[in-house]
């Protein structure tokens, strides 16, 4: 009884999270550390890209972007609320996917895309008949604009045709698709 | 090469199918987990005739992307199996339908067709009612497949409108 005095004003401190709502997705109680972890791991692996890849840029900028949060906010809460991009267990999920896709980068090393490679984007404004539902996705967090940023306006002289062609023909599908 | 309309497409080379869908699934911007369908098209005049199609899902993102890859009657596709389980069935059925194999798929058997059957039947030069026909012969005791007889020639009905009932054969 004693104890329960005592515990009762630290667990004031942190709300702790019941669930996360998805089946198969525990809660991580220290999802701060570890998220700041992964973040440091994928800073350190991401230095075997070529410095100048598109690849490596955004991944640089977002993952300094949560990093930063990380470190500035206390408790997952917050970190959820400003970061914008669902819950902390799902950010855990996408470092550590990010992670594997990094090592598995450094072994395809899909780099050396030349200066002027255009993907052709074939456009179809075929207009959709009135009774078709049209699911657009929502809009993307606010950092991936940024990190797009970061990549097409790139300190470097060259612009866009530089990143990798995925990247780019994903991007440019993304922002059109919406 | 890539399309933007209703929905994207994204036209891929064989070889880096593998790495493409990879990274569809890894990347944190990209987060596409969920393969909702892989079949195939056959495009009888070009010279690689078939299309394997790769509808993938995100869940993260709410949206959908499909990838599409050219392949002969000889190339061997890489499984995705790896990046998506729920790809095997439909790898499966990609090589009964139309005969487009996988390298070092972990079980390619057929899935749709009769276990002795001979041909892949989405092809566009196997006819709608294939070679042969199967009956249970009393005799024998036993189910033969026998060569193909119908007695009403194949009916191709060709109407300008759909109240004018004029058919040929």
């Amino acid at each position: 009884m004693f104890l329960r005095r005592v515990a009762r004003p630290l667990m004031m401190m942190a709300k702790v999270k019941e669930t996360t709502g998805i089946v198969g997705l525990d809660v991580v109680p220290n999802a701060r550390e570890v998220l700041i972890n992964l973040y440091n791991k994928t800073l350190e692996e991401i230095k075997a890209v070529p410095e100048d890849e598109g690849y490596r840029k955004a991944v640089e900028s977002f993952t300094r972007h949560r990093l930063k949060v990380c470190h500035e906010e206390k408790d997952w809460e917050s970190i959820e609320k400003r970061l914008g991009c669902g819950q902390v267990e799902e950010l855990i999920e996408e470092a550590k996917d990010e992670l594997k896709l990094i090592g598995h980068m450094i072994v395809w090393k899909p780099w050396g895309i030349p200066d002027d490679y255009e993907c052709e984007v074939i456009e179809n404004d075929a207009p959709v008949p009135k009774h078709i539902p049209l699911h657009r996705p929502g809009p993307l967090p606010e950092e991936f604009y940024k990190t797009l940023d970061a990549v097409s306006t790139s300190t470097l002289e060259d612009a866009v045709s530089r990143s990798k062609k995925d990247e780019s023909a994903i991007a440019s599908g993304k922002q059109q698709s919406k | 090469m890539e399309r933007s309309e209703h929905g994207n497409r994204s036209d891929t080379n064989t070889d880096y199918l593998f790495q493409l869908l990879c990274f569809l699934k890894l990347h944190t911007y990209t987060r596409v987990q969920v393969s909702i369908d892989i079949c195939g098209v056959d495009y009888p005049s070009r010279k690689r005739r078939f299309e394997v199609v790769y509808n993938l899902l995100s869940t993260r993102y709410n949206s959908r992307i499909r990838v599409q890859t050219s392949a002969d009657e000889v190339t061997r596709i890489s499984p995705v199996v790896s990046i998506f389980p729920s790809a095997g069935r439909w790898e499966r059925e990609v090589w009964d339908m139309f005969g487009v194999s996988s390298i070092n798929h972990p079980d390619l058997r057929r899935i749709s067709t009769d276990y002795g059957f001979e041909g892949h039947p989405l092809r566009k030069d196997l006819p709608l009612s294939g070679y042969v026909e199967v009956r249970y012969d009393d005799p024998e005791k036993r189910v033969v497949s026998e060569p193909i007889e119908m007695t009403q020639e194949f009916r191709y009905f060709d109407f300008a409108s759909p109240w004018e009932q004029r058919s040929d054969g």
